[in-house]
C-alpha cells in the first residue's frame, strides 16, 4: 500500500488563526499522524462544533462537517455508526467539550465509541473575545471575571477515567512530534479516545512560555500505562504539567462492535433498501 | 337516523382500572379478539403518567364495516374499580351493559335501559391462580361471550400474550376467562351479536409502529431516540426488530444527541430517522436548522402530546405545529407532515424519505398521543411496494465538480439541488458547513463576511436552500374530501382529527345533515394557488383541530388568506370524540340557518 503524503491533506484554504496560535501545530500533528497512520483523505471524516479551533475541517482535506457549539461528538457517533470503515476524528474546543457539550464526551466515553477526539484546551473562549472557560484557572481574569476567576477548573481527564475511558491522554501543540505520536495511538485503539491538545490562545490568555517551561513527556519519566488509579496519580501533579497517554486499555469492545452484534455488521450507510416484500408482509402480519 | 342494521354494525367496549392492574394488556387481547372476529377496529389508551394506581381506561370501536375514531358513547364498560364505574358509568348508552364485580363494584345510578350484569372477577381468578391481576382475563371472558364470539378466539389472544414468557400463565389465564365466558352464557346474558367472520384477521396497529415499519421499509436502517411517551413505541418496535432486520438503533444521552447523531449518519449516507415529543424536540431545534444549513436530509418524528413543558405526558394534543413552523434561527426550508392514522403513517414515511433526501432538507412528522401511542387503527391491504429515492447522489466527479481539491457540493444549479457525496467515496471531499459557505463548502463567515463582493453569494446561497420550498409544494398531497363533494358545511381538518369528523360526518349525514370534510396531511409548504382553489367551496368551513389558539387555521389563513367561518378547538388532553365534532357542526348549523 502507498502512503498518502502530506499534499494530498492539504487544503487551499489558509487558517484564519491569529500567527502563533496553538492550533496551527494541532493541524500539523493531525495531518502527519493521518498520513503515518496510512489513511487516505476520502476515508477520514473529521467533525467540529464552534469556535476558533473548531475552523479546523476545511483546513484538512478530508470529509469534513462544521456543526453546532458543542455537538460535534454526537455527530461523529452518528457517522461511525452509519459507516464504521471512516476514521472519525471530532476536534474542537474546552468551551465546546468540557463545557456545552461535555456531557457528549462522558457518553461517548463509557460507551466507548470508536471516535477519536482531539480538545485543542486554551483555557479561554478565543472567538468571543475572552471570556472564563471549564478550565480557566481559579484567579485567572478574563473579561468575565476581572477580579480573577471565583471557580475552580474542571479537571477533564480524571473525570472521563471515571466515566469508563479507555484511552486518555494530554498532548502540547508546541511537542508536535509527541502530539502526532498520542494522535497515532489513538487512531489504532479499540474505541474512544480523549486527547487533551493544550494550545494557546496567543491573543486572549497566552499561557505558550508557562506551559513549555512546566510541561513534560511522562513516558520519558519512565511511566508505564497499568490500571486507572495510577493513571489518575500521574495525572494529577500540582508543580508540573504531565503530557503523555495516561490511561489505555484495548479490553473493552467498542460499541460499533457491539452495535455489528445486534445488527449483523449491516451499515445503515451500506443497507439503504427497501425490505423484501415477503418480510416487510411478515412484520405487518406480526400485528394481526 | 340510527336503525338496527348500523346499530347492529359496530360496538364500543371500554375497560377501566388501576395502572397496574394490566388493563392496557387486556384491552390489547380484547382488540385482537375482535379484530381476529373480522371487524374494523379504532383504539384509545386512556392512561396514566404513572406505573401504580391512579385510573386508566382502554377504549376500543370495533365494526363490521370501517371504523375510524371512538364511536359514540359505551356500549360495554367493564369497571375494575368503582373510580373506573363512577368515571365512565353515565357514557354508556341504552342498550348498553356494565360488566362488574359485585364485591368490588357497587354500580349505582345506572341508567335505565342499561344492564348491569355481576360477575365475581376475583373470585373466579383466585380459583385458578394467585394473582388477582387475572380478573381482567375473567372479565374478557364475560365480555367475549356476552359479545357471542366464539372463546377458542380469546383463549388464542390469551397465549400469544402470556404462551411465550410462561405457558402455565397462559393455561391459568385460560381456564380463568373460560369460566367468566361460561359464566355469562349460562346467564343468557348474551345481549349484543355483531356479524363475525373469523377466517379475516385484519392487522391492527398504532400510528408510532406503521412508521417505524413504513420507515424500515423505505430504507432507514438507524434511528435514534431518547426515551418519550408517546413515541417510546417506535423505538421499542426498532430495537425488537434490531438483530431480524440489522437496525442499528441508538438511544441517546439527550434529544441533543439523538438528532446531531441522526444527522451524522445521514451524512455518511444513511436512511436515519429520529423520534421524540415536543419537550425532546424542543431540545433539537438548533440542530434542524443545522440539517437544513449542511443540507443534510433527516426524517424526524414528534408524538405531539399535551403541553406545554411537561404538560400532560400521557395526554393528546396537536399543539406543536406552531413549532415546527418556526423551528430554528431565521429562514429555512422544511416539510411538515400529518398523516391520519396508521395506514397512512405508513406510507408517509416512505413519502418523508423520499422527499427528504431529494431535497436534501429536513422533514418533520407529527403524530399525535391519540393515533401513536395505543391508537390502534385497522389497516387493510398495506403494500409495501416502496421505490426508494435518493436524489442527487454522485460518486465519482463530473467535469467542473472538483476545485483546489474540494467537491463543489453546494453547486447553484437550475433546481437549486446540489450533487451530495458520501464520506468513503474518493475524490469528493467536502466539508458540510453550519456556517453560510460557498459552493465549496469554504466559509462565507469569517475573511469573506461582509466584503462586497461577496454579498451577492450569500444571498444566492440562501436563495437556493429556500426555493427549495417552491419545487418540493408542488409534490405534496393536497387535502382530500371525505364524504361527496359540495356540502353546506366543510369540517377542515389535519392529521388525526380527520378521524373524529369522518365518524361525525357519517352520523350527520345519517340525520340529513349536509356535510363533508377536508383532511389536510402534508402541513408546509402548503401549495396556496390550489388550496384556494379547493377551499373555494360555497358551504361554511368549520376548522377542527386539538390546540388553543387554531394553530392550522392561522397557517392557512396566513398562507392562502382564507378565513373559516367557525372553529371546533379542544385542549383538554382528551381524544377529539365525534360527538363532540357533530354538537359544534349543528349548533353552526342553526346559525346558517337563522342567517338564511
Amino acid at each position: 500500500m502507498r502512503l498518502s503524503d502530506l499534499k494530498e491533506f492539504e487544503s487551499d484554504t489558509r487558517p484564519d488563526w491569529c500567527p502563533g496560535c496553538g492550533d496551527f501545530g494541532v493541524l500539523a500533528a493531525l495531518k502527519d499522524a493521518l498520513v503515518k497512520s496510512g489513511k487516505k483523505p476520502h476515508e477520514v471524516a473529521v467533525v467540529s462544533g464552534i469556535g476558533c479551533s473548531s475552523n479546523l475541517p476545511g483546513y484538512i482535506r478530508t470529509y469534513g462537517f462544521h456543526g453546532l457549539h458543542g455537538r460535534p461528538v454526537p455527530v461523529a457517533v452518528g457517522i461511525k455508526n452509519a459507516n464504521p470503515s471512516l476514521t472519525v476524528i471530532a476536534t474542537a474546543g474546552d468551551g465546546d467539550e468540557y463545557g456545552i457539550g461535555f456531557n457528549h464526551v462522558v457518553h461517548a466515553a463509557r460507551r466507548n465509541d470508536d471516535i477519536k477526539l482531539i480538545v485543542m484546551n486554551n483555557e479561554i473562549y478565543g472567538l468571543t473575545t475572552g471570556q472564563l472557560s471549564p478550565t480557566s484557572k481559579l484567579g485567572q481574569k478574563t473579561k468575565t471575571s476581572p477580579d480573577g476567576s471565583i471557580i475552580y477548573p474542571l479537571q477533564p481527564l480524571p473525570t472521563i477515567l471515571g466515566a469508563g475511558g479507555t484511552f486518555i491522554a494530554r498532548t502540547f501543540s508546541g511537542d508536535p512530534k509527541h502530539m502526532s505520536w498520542v494522535i497515532q495511538e489513538a487512531i489504532k485503539h479499540r474505541g474512544f479516545a480523549l486527547i487533551d491538545a493544550i494550545s494557546p490562545c496567543v491573543t486572549w490568555y497566552n499561557i505558550y512560555d508557562e506551559v513549555k517551561k512546566l510541561f513534560y513527556r511522562i513516558e520519558d519519566r519512565g511511566y508505564k500505562i497499568t490500571d486507572q488509579q495510577a493513571a489518575f496519580n500521574a495525572m494529577n501533579d500540582p508543580q508540573g504539567i504531565p503530557t503523555g497517554i495516561f490511561y489505555r486499555t484495548e479490553e473493552k469492545q467498542s460499541f460499533q462492535e457491539k452495535l455489528a452484534e445486534i445488527n449483523g455488521g449491516k451499515a445503515p450507510a451500506e443497507s439503504v433498501q427497501t425490505l423484501d416484500r415477503n418480510v416487510a408482509l411478515q412484520l405487518i402480519q406480526e400485528f394481526a | 337516523m340510527e336503525n338496527d342494521e348500523t346499530k347492529g354494525a359496530e360496538v364500543t367496549i371500554r375497560l377501566g382500572a388501576a395502572a397496574g392492574d394490566g388493563i392496557q394488556s387486556a384491552g390489547e387481547m380484547m382488540m385482537k379478539v375482535l379484530a381476529r372476529s373480522g371487524l374494523y377496529i379504532s383504539t384509545y389508551n386512556g392512561n396514566q403518567s404513572l406505573i401504580r394506581g391512579g385510573h386508566v381506561w382502554f377504549h376500543i370501536h370495533a365494526g363490521t364495516r370501517k371504523v375510524y375514531s371512538l364511536g359514540y358513547g359505551i356500549d360495554f364498560l367493564v369497571p375494575l374499580t368503582q373510580l373506573a364505574f363512577d368515571q365512565h358509568f353515565e357514557s354508556v348508552n341504552t342498550g348498553g351493559a356494565v360488566i362488574y364485580d359485585p364485591s368490588i363494584v357497587k354500580p349505582h345510578d345506572l341508567q335505565q335501559g342499561v344492564r348491569g350484569i355481576p360477575v365475581p372477577l376475583g373470585e373466579i381468578a383466585l380459583k385458578y391462580d394467585k394473582r388477582p391481576i387475572m380478573k381482567n382475563t375473567v372479565a374478557l371472558g364475560a365480555l367475549t361471550s356476552n359479545l357471542g364470539v366464539k372463546f377458542e378466539v380469546l383463549a388464542d389472544a390469551i397465549t400469544d400474550q402470556f404462551g411465550r414468557k410462561n405457558p402455565g400463565v397462559a393455561e391459568s389465564n385460560i381456564k380463568a376467562a373460560r369460566e367468566g365466558y361460561d359464566l355469562v352464557k349460562n346467564l343468557g346474558a348474551q345481549s349484543f351479536e355483531l356479524k363475525y367472520d373469523y377466517s379475516c384477521t385484519k392487522p391492527v396497529l398504532t400510528a408510532d409502529y406503521a412508521f417505524a415499519l413504513g420507515a424500515v421499509n423505505a430504507g432507514c436502517r438507524f434511528y435514534a431516540a431518547y426515551p418519550m411517551s408517546p413515541a417510546s413505541p417506535i423505538v421499542h418496535w426498532m430495537a425488537s426488530h434490531a438483530k431480524q432486520l440489522g437496525l442499528t438503533v441508538f438511544l441517546g444521552e439527550d434529544e441533543i444527541s439523538v438528532i446531531n447523531a441522526t444527522i451524522g449518519a445521514s451524512y455518511a449516507g444513511a436512511r436515519a430517522m429520529c423520534g421524540t415529543s415536543g419537550g425532546g424536540f424542543a431540545l433539537m431545534q438548533e440542530a434542524v436548522g443545522e440539517a437544513a444549513m449542511t443540507e443534510t436530509p433527516v426524517v424526524v418524528v414528534d408524538v405531539m402530546r399535551a403541553g406545554p413543558s411537561t404538560g400532560l405526558p400521557t395526554k393528546t394534543s396537536q399543539g406543536d405545529l406552531n413549532m415546527m413552523l418556526g423551528i430554528s434561527q431565521d429562514d429555512f426550508p422544511r416539510i411538515i407532515l400529518a398523516p391520519r392514522d396508521s395506514a397512512d403513517s405508513f406510507y408517509t414515511a416512505g413519502r418523508a424519505f423520499n422527499l427528504a433526501e431529494r431535497y436534501q432538507v429536513p422533514a418533520i412528522i407529527l403524530l399525535d398521543f391519540a393515533i401513536g401511542d395505543g391508537g390502534y387503527s385497522t389497516v387493510e391491504g398495506l403494500d409495501p411496494s416502496f421505490t426508494v429515492d435518493r436524489g442527487k447522489v454522485v460518486s465519482v466527479p463530473s467535469p467542473g465538480a472538483v476545485s483546489g481539491g474540494w467537491f463543489r457540493r453546494f453547486a447553484l444549479t437550475d433546481d437549486n439541488i446540489s450533487p451530495r457525496s458520501f464520506p468513503g467515496t474518493p475524490d469528493l471531499m467536502f466539508v458540510a458547513k453550519t456556517d453560510e459557505h460557498d459552493e465549496w463548502g469554504h466559509d462565507l463567515s469569517d475573511v469573506n463576511s461582509g466584503l462586497k463582493e461577496f454579498l451577492p453569494l450569500r444571498v444566492k446561497m440562501h436563495e437556493k436552500r429556500m426555493k427549495k420550498l417552491e419545487s418540493i409544494k408542488k409534490e405534496l398531497r393536497l387535502p382530500e374530501i371525505f364524504g361527496p363533494t359540495g356540502a353546506d358545511i366543510t369540517i377542515v381538518t389535519w392529521g388525526s382529527s380527520a378521524n373524529p369528523a369522518r365518524e361525525a360526518v357519517q352520523r350527520l349525514r345519517m340525520q340529513g345533515v349536509s356535510v363533508n370534510s377536508l383532511e389536510f396531511t402534508d402541513l408546509y409548504p402548503l401549495n396556496e394557488s390550489e388550496i384556494k382553489r379547493i377551499l373555494q367551496v360555497p358551504g361554511k368551513k368549520v376548522a377542527l383541530e386539538a390546540n388553543y389558539t387554531g394553530q392550522f387555521e392561522t397557517l392557512l389563513k396566513r398562507e392562502t388568506g382564507i378565513i373559516m367561518d367557525a372553529h371546533i378547538r379542544k385542549y383538554d388532553g382528551e381524544p377529539i370524540y365525534p360527538s363532540e365534532v357533530e354538537k359544534g357542526v349543528l349548533s353552526l348549523r342553526k346559525e346558517v340557518h337563522a342567517v338564511v
